[in-house]
């Protein structure tokens, strides 16, 4: 009898030090500060990202969709902090990615994409396996669309990649403005020209070509692109961006084209994200037809009337 | 009386009731797992049902099948083997069978809330309030009823088993009950570190524990030989008491959790590797010179089965939980594949050996047809070693993506005919538990009773 009462004892030993040792030491000593990048769901909006984030944990959108980003992610956005996560409760860190990561999606597709894509989302990613979410009423997609846009916003990036030093330079003799209004303007028509195939018009990276583009067009009217020095725009449209399908301006623009171009490309961002309620100020992307806001079927578009 | 109908105290019935109850709910939780799969490979599959879209039957299928299938069988099986190892009588039938029904009143809750979306988005704990709290007191009153029958026992020394049983029985209602967060709320990281220490546990102090102790149980009984080695079995038990339950945090190696507690997660993930073996070599010499019986004896080949995909299962586990192999594998099919690996392939076929073993016990009836058991077993193991290796494949594909920054939808197509052999394997499974079930239901309720011939009872 001894023996198993001492067993016992062990059993009940090992369960509890156990217990304090990985499930409440943590919650004594890990209480990450707010980092002030994470999202705060108490900001009012005509749509409610609040009550979008409960429509997104009743639809089970964590099942495929993680919300951390990794070391090894690119194309992601910004690494995540410990302090990004003290109002998401419960947490949605989602534990595979059968679907993309969705940390920063806020903003990288304007709101009416991402309900059309909700509703049928092969007719604009044909080799995506995601559900059809079509049976949601309107609040519910509204919020939850609000919610979309919401994520990753208050994350901002400090630190960029720094211009190489061959660049230094070139830099260094910059002889355009780019805070004038003349320089944006003249900007303007090299950007039509240049880039609004894949970016839009407007910058919202949602032009004819971003369609069959893998690594989609930047969105340039994010709040993000605020924090880019002149230098790093330069950089960037001199030099392109590996891996996507962007291309390497320095070899088509002189350096006065460009840094007109980073002055217009300064006047794109806007203060906030779009969010639903401003829906009938975005362009229309003509190429597919969008669906009404409603919980029918969407039928794609046959090809004639 | 309804009074008897209802809460029968007859010896055995809540056994019975509990066996039967998780054979239902499989059909029901396997069922949706499959029709889940057939939305991988063909997502237009239905429109505008929300019941049936992916995720809710996602959510119904881990739940149908963990808390439904899993546990309710698993104390079924502890009902029937914990009075014969104490040698005495189930301590209360009623007791037991009021917690069939408080289980199965709280399936049916889960039929109608999470195929509805009414989830507390927690995995693994989708239940909301109400039905926890339900699903607690069922484990309290069967951990006390378990308790109770080994206090009145009329042995004097603990078979093996039932340090699992009783291990068990006393860790997973603390697990289940910190967690449920249902009534707190707490800080998203921290909110996930206890998520995963529920996640991991449900299965190392749960399914884990009580499925090794019916290992223990019916290696020994179905090959009439006496257990290998009695001190390997406590080395086995205390490595898994001790390395089980820190292990969760391995999950989310990659998130910003505090390093230390990934740590302690890695580290005695690694180390379970030697409960795993100690286990292992145990059974396996155990069954030294008996192998021959498992072309006959149907529960043992289950049994056996069982204890192979559980070593697969138990090598792979530690090899994923280190850094550098977690860095490429994890958000991948692959981790589907070894939970399935864990879950159906090991703990489902050891719950159907001992489903086999115990109903003729039970009831005194013998198994209206050998050859279905047969059918069942080849679905199952075929159909399941298909799912094993097409999601296997569909993870390192879906990981090669992951890292070398390819856009979803591009790997996305060129999984897709692995998802639809997956479908294909989920239909031969579902198809052998159909078999399953159409055989218990001739088995009991189409034929007179005859008396078994059973087995000489090893002494334990």
């Amino acid at each position: 009898m001894n023996g198993y009462r001492l067993g016992a004892i062990g059993i009940i030993i090992t369960f509890f030090t156990i217990i304090t040792a990985t499930v409440l030491l943590p919650m004594v000593l890990f209480n990450p500060k707010p980092s002030g990048h994470g999202n705060n769901y108490t900001l009012t909006q005509v749509a409610d990202p609040a009550r979008g984030r409960r429509i997104y944990v009743r639809e089970g959108c964590f099942y495929c969709h993680t919300q951390f980003t990794r070391l090894q992610d690119r194309g992601y956005g910004p690494l995540v902090k410990a302090g990004d996560y003290v109002y998401e409760t419960p947490h949605q860190l989602g534990t595979a990615r059968t679907g993309p990561d969705l940390t920063n999606e806020g903003g990288k597709f304007p709101s009416q994409w991402q309900k059309a894509h909700l509703i049928n989302p092969r007719a604009l990613k044909p080799g995506s396996i995601m559900p059809s979410f079509s049976f949601l009423d309107d609040r519910d997609m509204n919020d939850l669309v609000a919610y979309i846009q919401t994520l990753g916003n208050e994350r901002k990036v400090t630190a960029y990649v720094e211009a190489p030093v061959e660049y230094k330079p070139i830099l260094a003799r910059k002889t355009v403005d780019t805070g004038s209004d003349a320089a944006a303007n003249a900007g303007r028509g090299i950007y039509t020209q240049n880039c609004a195939a894949c970016h839009g018009l407007e910058g919202l990276g949602n032009g004819p070509n971003s369609i069959s583009i893998e690594k989609k067009p930047a969105n340039f009217t994010r709040p993000f692109y605020k924090q880019y020095p002149d230098d790093f725009w330069f950089y960037r449209v001199s030099e392109g961006i590996i891996g996507t399908r962007m291309p390497r301006f320095g070899e088509t623009l002189t350096e006065e084209q460009r840094w007109y171009l980073v002055a217009y490309l300064k006047t794109l961002q806007k203060n906030s994200e779009d969010t639903v309620d401003k829906l009938d100020q975005l362009n229309k992307v003509e190429q597919i037809k969008l669906p009404n806001l409603s919980g029918q079927r969407w039928e794609p578009p046959s090809g004639g009337d | 009386m309804y009074l008897e109908r209802i809460l029968s105290d007859k010896e055995g019935s809540a056994s019975r009731n509990f066996f039967l109850s998780a054979l239902w709910w499989s059909l029901l939780g396997m069922g949706a797992g499959l029709f889940a799969g057939m939305e991988f490979s063909n997502p237009d599959l239905v429109h505008n049902i929300p019941q049936l879209s992916m995720p809710h039957l996602r959510m119904w299928h881990v739940n149908a099948v963990a808390i439904g299938w899993l546990s309710m069988g698993y104390v079924g099986t502890m009902f029937h083997f914990v009075p014969t190892l104490a040698k005495t009588k189930l301590w209360s039938e009623r007791l037991g069978n009021f917690t069939m029904w408080a289980w199965n009143l709280v399936m049916v809750g889960a039929f109608c809330t999470l195929l509805n979306g009414a989830t507390e988005g927690r995995e693994y704990a989708e239940l909301s309030a109400v039905l926890d709290v339900l699903v607690a007191v069922a484990l309290v009153a069967v951990a006390l009823n378990i308790y109770m029958t080994v206090v009145n026992r009329r042995v004097k020394k603990l078979y093996v088993s039932l340090w699992y049983f009783l291990g068990a029985l006393f860790w997973f209602p603390l697990v289940y009950i910190i967690g449920q967060r249902t009534f707190v709320a707490l800080p998203g990281l921290n909110d996930a570190i206890i998520g995963w220490f529920y996640g991991h546990n449900i299965l190392g102090m749960w399914f884990t524990t009580v499925g090794v102790g019916m290992m223990y149980y019916l290696l020994p009984r179905l090959t009439n030989a006496p257990l290998y080695s009695h001190g390997l079995s406590m080395l086995g038990f205390w490595g898994i008491a001790l390395f089980y339950a820190p292990t969760g945090t391995h999950h989310i190696t990659q998130s910003p959790v505090p390093e230390w507690l990934k740590a302690i997660a890695i580290i005695s993930s690694v180390f379970l590797l030697v409960p795993v073996l100690t286990v292992l070599t145990n059974f396996f010499m155990t069954m030294k010179g008996k192998w021959q019986m498992v072309v006959t004896d149907m529960p043992l080949r289950f049994t056996v089965t069982s204890c192979i995909f559980y070593l697969i299962t138990c090598t792979q586990g530690p090899f994923q939980a280190t850094r550098w192999i977690n860095w490429y594998l994890h958000f991948s099919q692959w981790v589907v594949g070894h939970a399935h690996l864990a879950l159906l392939g090991t703990f489902s076929f050891i719950l159907t050996a001992a489903f086999y073993y115990s109903i003729p016990r039970l009831t005194g009836r013998e198994w209206a047809s050998q050859g279905m058991i047969r059918a069942h077993w080849w679905l199952k193991t075929l159909g399941f070693t298909l799912m094993m290796l097409s999601l296997t494949t569909a993870g390192l594909i879906q990981a090669a993506g992951w890292q070398m920054g390819i856009p979803v939808d591009q790997w996305g197509l060129s999984i897709r005919p692995y998802w639809f052999l997956r479908a294909i394997s989920g239909v031969m499974i579902v198809l052998g538990q159909f078999i399953f079930a159409y055989n218990t239901y001739k088995t009991l309720y189409t034929k007179a009773p005859q008396p078994v011939a059973l087995k000489a009872e090893v002494k334990a």
